[in-house]
């Protein structure tokens, strides 16, 4: 009965394939405009295909240093950041999956609490402002290293492995440093791509850290300058667009722009699919 | 005693592990929780929060007085309400539509690009929506004025705003909220769908009598905790897609709360606002929790 081909089923079909172009479409449109020639842009009529097609648009965009110093703080950013996130929670979730420990009640409570209440922007400005962070890279990830989410995700998975394994281990006389890195972490694999993707994927797109935390020009993020790029760097002004503004840069060097940031995402992305998927689904269980 | 003392030391290196873990909490997390006691003095950069003077709730009759106050919370509610209303029956629907492809190679590629949006920054989305939506050289109006009907102001209007940040919001998240109900959905029970055949069920009897009932608990948990969240917006979408001529409607609780503390350096002000939403968060929650449980679901807490 699942193969017979009915009606129905190509309506549905047909119907999913619609729903993706839509979906894909404002991306094929932002390819199409970087790809088009600076003239064929301002006569309109961009929509699916590149016109006069051209790759002027990014030679110029590439051409900018302020776009190689972005592209580098931002890689820096997210490198360092989704280590030290990984390790916290990698460190946070071994540990408080474990049944033994004491004070691991404690502590669960201490970070599950955070997920409810918090001191807000405001005081939290203001402490990493006092601990040395503003203007500093370091505020763009140091100050929301741990994703309780995430570590909910992660502990819900290390709690799921057969305590026998480590059991055996222990016995053998491995430490606990040595149960983590030789049997925990390579059984964890694909919630570690997932959680790595996520952290990852929340650095480079990080927009607000940035905006808040940093002042200097030379340590801007890519996503922060893209949107100063954009949409001239002052704030709310996407009406700017509707005026004059939008004359500085041509379209076609804007959405080359917004494919270039976006690339890295999109090369990294299918090769995580698989996993991610999973890492949703153990995420939905309750930790 | 000494058993214990044994058993720490076994431990030292978790102890040691957690270290970190507890610092980062305690530095980001908790210390800024003591300073929502700016919410009750009149903050004064000089004297920092431990010298500046109590002032009861004088911070909180000042922001409940302001119009810009409440205009925020309702706006807050009015994008959060709108975008639910559409997105989640949307999300099922697809999500049922997916279930119902054969194909495995099909299902796959349909679902990588569905969940694509999800994985992008709100300023490249804000940047697409102008690029879409603009109504000048924007390609709808461009479109629009190609068939000779006039343009639409998408992000002047406030009306039309709303609408595109609604559209943008449903475009970004609708394929990953597919993901919860697709794996509820793996969870049907296949011969239910095999005896409904024999005894002639339709394809509609079919969705509505088993697959519906199936994932129910799926779909009030779901329901329950995204109205829980009422009251909580990401600051991005607003503050990105939003701009002057539709402050009246883009101004919500998390971009209001950034520029009366970052842009006017009220930071009392700010703090009070921040403290008032985590507080209506907390009980949202807790009656979200409680009804729940009153209907027969797990709890969300």
């Amino acid at each position: 009965m699942k193969n017979k081909l009915s009606i129905g089923r190509v309506i549905n079909g047909v119907l999913l394939v619609v729903l993706t172009f839509v979906c894909l479409y404002p991306f094929l449109n932002v390819i199409a405009y970087s790809l088009s020639g600076y003239n064929a842009v301002l006569t309109g009529n961009v929509t699916v295909l590149p016109k006069d097609f051209c790759l002027d648009a990014y030679r110029d965009i590439l051409a900018k240093k302020q776009i190689w110093q972005a592209m580098k703080t931002t890689v820096f950013v997210t490198v360092v950041g989704t280590t030290v996130s990984m390790l916290l929670t990698i460190f946070a979730a071994y540990t408080l999956s474990r049944k033994d420990l004491v004070g691991r009640k404690f502590v669960t409570g201490l970070i599950l609490f955070t997920m409810y209440f918090g001191g807000g922007l405001l005081p939290t400005f203001l402490v990493v402002k006092n601990v040395g962070l503003y203007d500093s890279l370091g505020a763009l990830f140091i100050p929301n290293a741990i994703n309780v989410f995430n570590f909910i995700v992660m502990r819900t998975f290390f709690k799921s492995l057969p305590p026998s394994l480590e059991e055996a281990a222990r016995i053998d006389g491995a430490s606990y440093i040595q149960v983590l890195l030789k049997i925990i972490l390579p059984l964890s694999l694909p919630i570690i791509a997932t959680i790595g993707l996520f952290y990852a994927v929340e650095y480079w797109n990080s927009y607000f850290n940035a905006l808040l935390y940093i002042t200097t020009p030379e340590k801007y993020t890519l996503q922060l300058r893209l949107r100063s790029l954009l949409f001239g760097g002052e704030l709310n002004s996407t009406a700017n667009l509707e005026g004059g503004g939008s004359m500085v840069l041509s379209q076609s060097l804007k959405m080359a722009t917004v494919a270039v940031s976006t690339l890295p995402i999109l090369v990294v992305y299918p090769w995580l699919q698989k996993y991610f998927v999973k890492g949703v689904m153990v995420g939905s269980v309750k930790g | 005693m000494a058993k214990t003392m044994h058993k720490l030391w076994n431990y030292k290196w978790l102890y040691i592990m957690l270290v970190p873990v507890v610092l980062y909490f305690v530095i980001f997390k908790y210390i800024p929780m003591y300073g929502l006691v700016m919410a009750f003095k009149d903050y004064n950069v000089f004297k920092g929060i431990s010298g500046s003077q109590w002032v009861g709730f004088d911070i909180f009759r000042k922001i409940f007085s302001n119009q810009n106050f409440w205009n925020s919370i309702r706006n807050t509610f009015l994008l959060n309400l709108l975008t639910l209303a559409i997105s989640f029956p949307f999300t099922i629907i697809v999500a049922l539509m997916l279930n119902e492809v054969v194909s495995g190679k099909f299902k796959k590629v349909i679902q990588s690009i569905l969940y694509l949006p999800h994985f992008i920054s709100w300023v490249v989305v804000a940047s697409i929506v102008v690029n879409l939506f603009s109504q000048n050289g924007g390609t709808i109006n461009l479109f629009l004025s190609k068939m000779g009907l006039s343009s639409i102001p998408f992000l002047s209007n406030n009306g039309w705003w709303v609408f595109t940040y609604v559209i943008s919001n449903v475009w970004k998240e609708i394929g990953w909220g597919t993901i919860i109900y697709l794996a509820a959905l793996t969870g049907v029970d296949e011969t239910l769908y095999e005896a409904s055949y024999l005894d002639g069920a339709s394809k509609f009897q079919r969705l509505i009598y088993i697959t519906l009932p199936a994932i129910k608990s799926v779909i009030v948990v779901m329901l329950i905790l995204q109205i829980s969240k009422m009251m909580t917006i990401g600051l991005d979408a607003p503050l990105l897609v939003g701009n002057k001529k539709v402050m009246e409607v883009s101004e919500v609780i998390s971009t209001y709360t950034y520029r009366m503390g970052i842009e006017q350096a009220k930071y009392s002000e700010s703090t009070a606002i921040g403290l008032f939403q985590s507080v209506v968060n907390i009980v949202i929650l807790f009656l979200a929790d409680k009804f729940a449980k009153l209907i027969g679901e797990e709890g969300i807490l």
